[in-house]
């Protein structure tokens, strides 16, 4: 039998960890990326791993100010974009395949609503490429009774006055332990069935 | 064709424009009479369609141009604007040759992952910077060539999914950040009959059923006449208050959206 404890394979900093506590869940951080070796071993190890009724993933890297596109240069651009992102490849490739027959794979990715992207471009770029893993992680999954969901928080990337209109819900951007733990829970549910592929925005409704 | 008041002779760039889709949006920029320069690597394929964009009634150019090479696509850009003095769109439509080959996400080496990102997005982040200054003097735009597994996701070619969706979060946030200079940001994401389509035929010979089978036109786009003509509309000054949007250019095919 599969292990009845969540797994969560994430990025180690202080946000996921609190995203552990919340969830219950067996850590398993990921590489620094160093070299292509430091990846094959890691990803050897953990796809070496027992299988798991639910799999959580999130890459959450260090907090940055938001610049315009044309400030990025080629290593800021790559310390917020093609770093993260090359994590996440790993980390749902990893989750896939540790996730059991029937189980539930669920990414938990910032995203800045669209009314708060100027700056952020790298981070939308990141959680729209997210969402179309997890799809295909759905595709291929979706056979052996998979379903791979998606939750997006905008925690982090929300700097000064917000454009209006002003999110429907207070609170924003929310907190881990309350509005990302919940939506994640949300998608591991045990009577929710049949959805997959789909995304849950929590951000108080911001992307209305 | 009737040339539009205020799209005379434009200055565009497309990357990857030796064949397929990239191809086929320069020969429609060149129906318009714009000054198309095809960027790329192999200098006597870009050359033949640089000529047929002249045969088409524009000027066609070529500059060499690697994306996959940090700084090749800035180096393009900066020939183009010492050559013409301006530009008015820009296209990336160029893709990792590793596009079409199935693959399991779990399965994919790093360097393979690091090519796709390079040629999709690292080429499009050098772009943008070196474009912006010439699209903000111009009021012009920039246009990236998605796709529908950018919305979708595909089971056996997670990569390029993944990257055709990053490349439609690119475009949504740089809309509303360029918005304020005058310069739209727009993707197309198109369903076109290509050498790379057929090569992805070749290798998943049920793709072509699957493909093919929930479209409700029952066919693949011309690259020419129905997407680089989709294409030419998004640069034109007939599309001056488009920003943020992805035009699918599928035939209906894309059950995502």
């Amino acid at each position: 039998m599969p292990d009845d404890r969540p797994l969560l394979i994430a990025t180690e900093n202080e946000e996921t960890s609190r995203l552990a506590t919340g969830l219950d869940a067996d850590f398993v951080s990921l590489p620094d990326l160093t070299s292509p070796e430091t990846f094959e071993a890691w990803r050897a190890r953990v796809l070496a791993g027992d299988a798991r009724e639910r799999v959580i993933v999130s890459v959450w890297p260090p907090a940055t100010d938001a610049d315009d596109l044309v400030e990025l240069d080629a290593e800021a651009w790559a310390r917020r974009f093609e770093q993260p992102y090359l994590l996440w490849n790993f980390a749902l490739g990893a989750a896939a395949k540790r996730a059991a027959d029937g189980g539930r794979v669920v990414a938990v990715c910032q995203a800045p609503a669209g009314l708060d992207a100027p700056g952020r471009t790298p981070e939308l770029a990141i959680a729209d490429g997210v969402l179309s893993l997890v799809r295909s992680v759905a595709a291929a999954e979706g056979p052996r009774g998979v379903c791979a969901n998606l939750v997006t928080t905008p925690i982090g990337l929300v700097q000064g006055d917000l454009v209006a209109p002003a999110p429907p819900l207070d609170g924003f951007p929310g907190t881990i332990e309350t509005h990302v733990v919940g939506a994640v829970r949300t998608f591991l549910a045990a009577d929710i069935e049949g959805l997959t592929g789909r995304v849950l925005a929590a951000d108080g409704g911001r992307t209305l | 064709m009737t040339k539009t008041i205020g799209n005379e002779r434009k200055v565009v760039v497309v990357t990857g424009a030796t064949g397929g889709v990239g191809r086929g949006i320069a020969l429609a920029c060149g129906e318009a009479g714009w000054s198309v320069w095809i960027a790329a690597r192999r200098e006597k394929e870009g050359q033949a369609v640089a000529a047929e964009v002249d045969a088409r009634g524009g000027v066609g150019h070529f500059v060499a141009c690697d994306v996959g090479v940090p700084d090749s696509s800035a180096s393009a850009i900066a020939t183009i604007l010492a050559e013409e003095g301006r530009l008015d769109g820009v296209v990336h439509n160029a893709t990792s040759g590793l596009s079409p080959v199935p693959v399991s996400l779990a399965e994919v080496e790093l360097a393979d992952f690091q090519d796709h990102v390079n040629v999709a997005l690292g080429a499009l982040h050098s772009l943008a910077r070196a474009s912006f200054a010439a699209l903000k003097e111009s009021r012009g735009s920039l246009l990236l060539m998605t796709s529908e597994a950018g919305f979708e996701g595909k089971a056996k070619l997670s990569p390029y999914a993944g990257v055709k969706g990053a490349q439609r979060g690119f475009a949504r946030a740089l809309a509303r950040e360029w918005g304020r200079d005058g310069v739209r940001v727009n993707s197309i994401a198109p369903l076109a009959s290509t050498p790379a389509m057929e090569r992805a035929f070749e290798l998943d010979p049920a793709m072509a059923d699957r493909v093919l089978g929930r479209n409700p036109l029952r066919r693949l786009g011309d690259a020419t006449e129905e997407i680089g003509r989709a294409a030419r509309f998004l640069l034109s000054d007939d599309a001056s208050y488009v920003t943020g949007h992805t035009l699918m250019v599928d035939g209906g095919s894309c059950p995502a959206v």
